[in-house]
């Protein structure tokens, strides 16, 4: 029953992602650098995320030389190990900034969460596929939130608010491509968004206060605020053309803090101005365009969903890293896709263009 | 047609980003890049020690110190608890007071904050040496401007004050900042401009730690320059000590020049309490004190002369030709003027009176008479002739001119005409007649010198520049008639049951004049002016004795004192 993938790779696509993975690169450098000591050349940091950038570019392109309906096969099984080793953290996983999100292997520390976002995409595709007969019920529409919320509820407990939430636009999203009745979706949201200031009115004070320390450990502790305020600094003074590769001043002199990690928008908006940014959106916005193609153009319910799940996991993380870095959003801990410093992002990030990249394969 | 419907989703989002973007990169552009350089530079002021101020022998009177002050920055600190109990031991602070002052310097997290100042130089160095083990521990030096000698001459010296508003707006574009201290009184006003420095400036660009990354410009302060007054330091603390506890004022000056060696204003205050911040209170009690310790009584107090002003009715005598040497007026004790009688200090009168006599006697009715004789018209003449009523011009600040009555004046003032008893009081140094102890030691100057208005001056020179030259004008007084004069004060002091013989000095000839003045509050003031060596004097003292009672006790005694003391100096030596 499985076809050979014969179609070519989306060109487009790869090379928009090999632009931005390069792009990335470059303002981990740049972010890193130090300028008392006037460079040093390629130092660990920017080494290692070359390394991952490979390991992820290996990884797509072996994802996109299989047929993704082979890994679909496994997804539940991949889905059980990963939420084994987000419970295995929750118990052993060592704490780093208030948090538990690493398990350490040797030289390199991996972030369950952030491939758990792959996975549970793989697992709500298989479940949707599986039971694409009664798709629109309100029987798929429970048992795919079912489905992800022991991923969802470890997550949270890490504590990762962000990544936990990014699953809401994923569910949601795949449940809407793959036919679901508007009506749950629609109510559902109303009914989630409704909820939330009566949730946040029944904190008292010293909670809330906590819950957005929570929601960001990293915030600056000399002042809420302190972060942002530094990061429109640098991005709006960057202005049009910015101040050019590597003379940052808000990130040199480092008043911009997490600027190689959840910050490196900052950097480049500064250092690149309005043309590099837009320059990146628009990667960013080709990348998501060419996957909209590919659930168009998908022939089977199960790449219909993966693709889906890829895009909005990429489009919601885009928007949100970007939009708190010019303080559009409040700040949650996600990373820009592919760009921001760490290899779990990255290879993560990756994986999905391979998925994508198989997909339309599929297609042709 | 449900991908569709998300591709336009997806899309709305982006256009929000970009606009978001455009917003912030574009629009606001100005505003961020105005924020970023203000997060990069930083200007640190160097400021410019204040010149020095010294005496005529170059002794330091006023300097700038090094002063050392504990700061923190709040966000290089490692432990509150542990850096306070540091500086709690080193310092004798309590513990509890520093922690206060450290968090609530955490609003400004990145600058440095006073947290305990002027902590002496044996702490500051202790201090640097542990500061490698505290981070956000820093030992700021500042100059700090030092009175050495306390309340001593501090109203020739002034003091300093914060720069006001009005002031800043004349002054902002000479160099002064907001925060300048500049001065308030005495030769800190006058010279201002050549003691105060030009300030520098290094502008660096800090990291957001608001430590230095590069040094970006610089500009060397340059110092103030130093300023010799024509003052004597230890003949002014002399005179200062001799006024301990009273009010008054003591004056010595070189009768040929007009430089003051000694100018002393009791009582006094401390300089030193209007930039000290923790004597704020102390600052309160001077204002508010009812004797008036800023009032520099040498130049910007006027009273009545009492009998000193006899030396210019006699000279007016002699010069009109109304009386002679000779000429002689009996002194019954008192005299009738229309229907009120005047008496002489002396109730049993000095029997008949010639000039030089009545001038050692002081007598009373003799000066009466002759004033009589004189007129309103000769006496204002002469007193204006001798620079009643006119300020001496000397370089300090708040000098009054005094008060030189005449029949005009008086038309003017209130409108009526001169009365005859007016000018009787008028010829003793009563009445409507008003000199500055500065104003006196000008006219008895004039019989020092031989017939000169000098122009008293305290300020000698800067970097070797002088500041002053000495000017005089030549009064149109016959040398015959000075000679007379001084003989007369040369009696006062010298012969037998002369009113000043209390200011008689074995060593050396003292010439002056005693006088009490008479004041509404029914104490007097006592005076005397006088000069020494007789043969070309060199000095002139003025002792002013506010409410002291008569001239010829305290005010003739503490002249002799300083007299002597000059002369142990050597300021008396040809």
């Amino acid at each position: 029953m499985l076809k050979e993938v014969r179609g070519h790779v989306d060109h487009v696509l790869l090379s928009a992602v090999l632009v931005i993975v390069m792009l990335g690169v470059s303002f981990v450098y740049s972010a890193t650098w130090d300028p008392v000591s006037a460079g040093g050349g390629l130092h660990s940091l920017v080494i290692r995320q070359m390394i991952w950038a490979v390991a992820g570019l290996v990884m797509a392109f072996f994802i996109a030389n299989i047929d993704y309906l082979r890994l679909v096969n496994y997804a539940y099984l991949i889905y059980a190990i990963n939420l084994v080793a987000l419970v295995f953290l929750l118990i052993f996983g060592g704490e780093s900034h208030g948090a538990r999100r690493w398990i350490i292997l040797g030289p390199v520390s991996v972030q369950p969460s952030e491939f758990m976002k792959v996975t549970v995409i793989l697992a709500l595709a298989a479940f949707l596929g599986e039971r694409r007969e009664k798709a629109g019920s309100f029987e798929n529409f429970a048992g795919a939130i079912l489905l992800i919320l022991p991923a969802a509820l470890l997550i949270f407990l890490q504590p990762d608010l962000g990544t936990a939430f990014v699953l809401v636009p994923i569910l949601f999203t795949m449940l809407f491509i793959c036919g679901e009745n508007i009506k749950y979706i629609v109510s559902s949201t109303v009914l989630g968004l409704a909820s939330m200031p009566l949730f946040w009115m029944l904190l008292k004070d010293y909670q809330k206060d906590r819950l957005l320390v929570f929601i960001n450990p990293d915030i600056d502790p000399l002042g809420a605020g302190y972060t942002i305020i530094q990061s429109k600094i640098a991005i709006g003074s960057g202005g049009m053309f910015g101040k050019g590769w590597l003379n940052g001043t808000q990130s040199h002199l480092k008043f911009l803090p997490e600027r190689h990690t959840d910050f490196i928008f900052s950097v480049i908006g500064e250092e690149w101005g309005f043309v590099g940014a837009l320059l990146l959106v628009g990667l960013y916005a080709l990348v998501i365009a060419r996957g909209i193609k590919i659930i168009a153009g998908s022939s089977d319910v199960y790449g219909r969903a993966i693709a889906a799940g890829i895009v909005t996991l990429l489009a919601f993380q885009v928007f949100v890293n970007i939009s708190m870095t010019i303080g559009m959003m409040p700040v949650v801990g996600l990373p820009l896709p592919a760009v921001s410093y760490g290899g779990s992002n990255t290879v993560a990030s990756l994986i999905c263009i391979g998925f994508l990249l198989s997909i339309s394969r599929r297609v042709s | 047609m449900r991908t569709r419907i998300y591709a336009f989703i997806l899309s709305v989002f982006f256009v929000l980003l970009i606009c978001g973007l455009a917003y912030v990169q574009i629009y606001r552009h100005v505003k961020y890049k105005v924020m970023s350089e203000e997060n990069r530079l930083k200007v640190i002021p160097l400021m410019a020690p204040r010149g020095s101020i010294l005496d005529r022998d170059g002794k330091d009177m006023v300097k700038d110190v090094l002063s050392f002050d504990v700061s923190i920055i709040y966000s290089q600190i490692n432990s509150i608890e542990d850096l306070a109990n540091t500086l709690s031991s080193a310092l004798d602070v309590p513990a509890e007071e520093i922690k206060v002052k450290i968090r609530k310097s955490r609003w400004r997290p990145y600058s440095p904050t006073v947290i305990v100042a002027d902590i002496g130089i044996e702490k500051a160095i202790y201090l640097e040496e542990i500061a490698m083990d505290y981070p956000g521990l820093l030992i700021d030096v500042s100059a700090k401007r030092k009175y050495l000698k306390g309340e001593s001459g501090a109203n020739v010296l002034g003091y300093l004050g914060l720069i006001n508003r009005s002031e800043f707006e004349r002054l902002k574009h000479y160099g002064y900042r907001m925060n300048d201290l500049v001065g308030r009184g005495g030769v800190e006003k006058v010279y201002d401009d050549y003691l105060r420095g030009t300030h520098g400036g290094k502008q660096v660009e800090v990291d957001h730690r608001g430590r230095e990354i590069m040094v970006l410009g610089f500009k060397e302060p340059i110092p103030g320059k130093n300023l010799y007054l024509t003052i004597d330091l230890d003949l002014q603390e002399y005179c200062d000590d001799l006024l301990k506890g009273k009010r008054g004022s003591i004056l010595a000056m070189d009768p040929d020049t007009g430089a003051v060696l000694a100018m002393a204003s009791a009582p006094s205050y401390d300089p030193e309490i209007f930039i000290d911040g923790k004597r704020k209170a102390e600052v309160a009690d001077v204002l508010k004190d009812k004797e008036y310790p800023l009032l520099n009584r040498a130049v910007a107090g006027a009273y009545p002369p009492g009998s000193v002003f006899k030396a210019i009715v006699a000279t007016a005598g002699l010069e009109t030709g109304v009386v002679t040497l000779h000429t002689s007026f009996d002194c019954t004790g008192s005299i009738r003027m229309g229907r009120r009688t005047f008496h002489c200090w002396r109730k049993s009168g000095h029997g008949p009176q010639v000039l030089q006599e009545a001038i050692k006697n002081s007598c009373n009715v003799y000066f009466w008479r002759l004033g009589s004789l004189l007129g309103v018209d000769n006496l204002a003449e002469y007193a204006g002739m001798f620079g009643v009523g006119t300020r001496t011009g000397i370089d300090l600040p708040g000098e009054v001119a005094g008060l030189l009555p005449s029949r005009e004046w008086k038309k003017k003032e209130y409108k009526e005409s001169w009365y005859k008893g007016e000018t009787m009081n008028y010829s003793v140094g009563q009445g409507y007649v008003l000199c500055s102890p500065l104003q006196l030691c000008r006219i008895m100057s004039v019989f020092a010198n031989g017939g000169y208005l000098i122009r008293p001056y305290i300020a000698e020179s800067v970097e070797g520049v002088s500041l002053n030259k000495p000017e005089r004008i030549r009064l149109d007084i016959s040398e015959e008639t000075i000679e007379h004069v001084r003989e007369g004060l040369r009696k006062v002091v010298n012969d037998r049951r002369g009113t000043g013989m209390k200011a008689r000095q074995e060593d050396v000839v003292v010439a002056g004049k005693t006088g009490t003045a008479q004041t509404s509050k029914g104490k007097s003031h006592g005076w005397f002016a006088g000069f020494a060596p007789f043969v070309e004097p060199k000095l002139t003292v003025v002792v002013f004795d506010e409410y002291g009672g008569k001239g010829g006790y305290y005010a003739a005694e503490t002249a002799g004192k300083v007299f002597h003391k000059a002369d142990e100096l050597g300021l008396l030596k040809p």
